[in-house]
């Protein structure tokens, strides 16, 4: 206790404000769980909901080719992948479509995960993957050292990046497009968003794609989507921009957004992979094999078609991308 | 590299931007943290339990946790402030009780002798706060609101979550432009070391010069 006072009473009182404390927090906590429109939905697990004859991402990887014997090198990336009997995948576990994990199953679910889980199988003959989480920022270098085998992480080749990695595919053909609320009709291209406030994600290319695009935007970096969301219906940006396919699955869940205009950019995605190995070509044949035989087709239906209606995208044309 | 030391002038804004908001949020703290150690210290009831609390609550919860539902909570209930405003306020609340637990401890550190001699004397709570025992506290308070202040400086980085464009925030555009993580990093890092090592410095002499042979 303090020179002033010379109270002896510590230990009661204490009990009492611990039990306050609880309260408060409880409360606010509750008070967070009746608001928490912020958060994004669990996406890609509703596969085949209101659609009996599609898929399930499981189902698709189940039944996806395996490499014969003789593709897999001795002493290659590949080989030392099978030798180990997983896939070091790097990625990320809340990218909604993509790369989010099912907090109730464990199990990652989305377009990447799928496509890491059949190149797993492809490889060592069942879909065993170990998945470490890379940023934007750490994705070159975990490849260069290492630490994974392959990037999957909607990861936009780019002659820059090709310069320390090497890119298989593209495997998706995506681009940044723009979300404002329903009721906004003064944004319908991205020349609009000059003198606006626009959000995007801090770990994308996107915020460099509104600089160069609309000169004159305010960019705002959140973390994650369901901050850019947030933002948008807050009225703390105009707009949040973004890869298409990601805003559509926002959009699709929120009556209060919309998606305008085309993609103002081209974003190939593709896998990363250490450079110089042999596992580039090896990739990019494995690729073409699941572009040919449909089940690529099959696996977006599983994931990205879950929330966006309509057929599969034409399949990209492999080393189409600039650093592929 | 070269490529980032064009853009250096960009650093060093969201380096002023991290200076600003250091300062509006030790400001703030600073004056939040007096109204509550007079609170904490003080011989009415209800006041001391309201102080405790506040530093309880804050002490308790990550100042990202924090920043998120004041940025992102708030809104819904309608009430918006501009991210950098929100950044400061987020700052000088949260701090507030780190100040007012460092101011405490200054205080407590004083014999209770002194305060009962004042009492002795006949004077009041609020006089034998201000001529006797503040005066005396104030020296062990200076390398404890150091702290503090250091951990407004390095806590205001987290603004880079929530859309504010300081040091932290600036360094992650100029990543995305070059994909050159270490160089921009070490930059920031240099950035805050600068500015951290000033105010141990600062407060070292601060420290020296109010020291009383006793």
């Amino acid at each position: 206790m303090n020179a002033l006072n010379n109270g002896t009473r510590a230990a009661g009182r204490n009990r009492i404000l611990a039990a306050g404390l609880v309260a408060v927090v409880a409360a606010g906590l509750s008070a967070c769980g009746s608001s928490g429109s912020s958060l994004p939905p669990a996406g890609g697990s509703s596969a085949g909901k209101g659609k009996p004859s599609a898929l399930t991402q499981a189902q698709v990887v189940a039944a996806a080719p395996v490499a014969a014997a003789s593709a897999i090198t001795p002493g290659s990336w590949m080989d030392q992948i099978k030798k180990r009997g997983y896939l070091r995948v790097g990625g990320t576990d809340s990218g909604p479509l993509f790369s989010q994990k099912n907090p109730v199953s464990g199990q990652l679910e989305g377009f990447d995960a799928g496509l890491s889980q059949m190149l797993a199988r492809y490889i060592t003959g069942k879909p065993a993957t170990k998945l470490s989480l890379t940023t934007v920022d750490t994705r070159e270098t975990m490849l260069q050292n290492g630490t994974v085998d392959a990037v999957f992480a909607t990861y936009t080749i780019t002659p820059q990046r090709a310069q320390k990695v090497d890119f298989a595919g593209p495997y998706f053909e995506s681009g940044d497009a723009i979300m404002v609320k329903s009721s906004n009709s003064s944004i319908k291209s991205v020349a609009d968003l000059n003198g606006k406030t626009v959000a995007t994600e801090g770990n994308s290319t996107a915020a460099l794609d509104i600089k160069k695009f609309a000169p004159k935007a305010k960019v705002l970096l959140f973390q994650e989507d369901g901050e850019c969301v947030a933002a948008v219906k807050q009225g703390r940006a105009d707009a949040y921009v973004l890869d298409q396919g990601i805003l559509l699955g926002d959009a699709v869940s929120d009556t209060s957004l919309k998606v305008v205009g085309q993609p103002f950019t081209q974003e190939p995605y593709g896998i990363g992979v250490p450079k110089g190995s042999a596992a580039k070509k090896f990739v990019d044949t494995w690729l073409q094999k699941i572009y040919a035989d449909g089940e690529w087709a099959k696996l977006w239906k599983a994931t990205i078609g879950t929330k966006i209606a309509g057929n599969p995208p034409a399949v990209p044309k492999i080393g189409s991308a600039d650093g592929s | 590299m070269s490529e980032i030391l064009k853009h250096i002038g960009v650093l060093v804004g969201g380096l002023g931007v991290t200076v600003e908001l250091s300062l509006l949020g030790f400001v703030g703290a600073a004056v939040l943290g007096i109204a509550l150690t007079i609170m904490r210290v003080s011989p009415v009831t209800p006041l001391r339990a309201f102080g405790t609390l506040y530093v309880e609550v804050f002490r308790n919860i990550p100042l990202l946790v924090f920043l998120f539902l004041f940025v992102f909570g708030l809104p819904d209930a309608g009430i918006s402030f501009p991210l950098f405003t929100s950044e400061a306020i987020c700052l000088a609340m949260y701090f507030a009780a780190f100040a007012c637990e460092a101011m405490r401890g200054g205080i407590n550190a004083v014999p209770v002798g002194q305060a009962e001699a004042a009492r002795a004397l006949g004077m009041t709570f609020t006089q034998s706060l201000r001529l006797i025992i503040l005066p005396q506290a104030f020296r062990t308070m200076v390398q404890p609101l150091a702290n503090v202040l250091i951990g407004i400086v390095l806590g205001s980085s987290l603004g880079a979550a929530v859309g504010v464009s300081e040091l932290t925030g600036r360094v992650q555009i100029l990543e995305l432009q070059y994909d050159e993580p270490l160089p921009t990093v070490g930059l920031a890092a240099l950035g805050y070391v600068v500015i951290t090592l000033t105010i141990a410095l600062v407060a070292g002499r601060v420290q020296k010069r109010m020291a009383v042979r006793r």
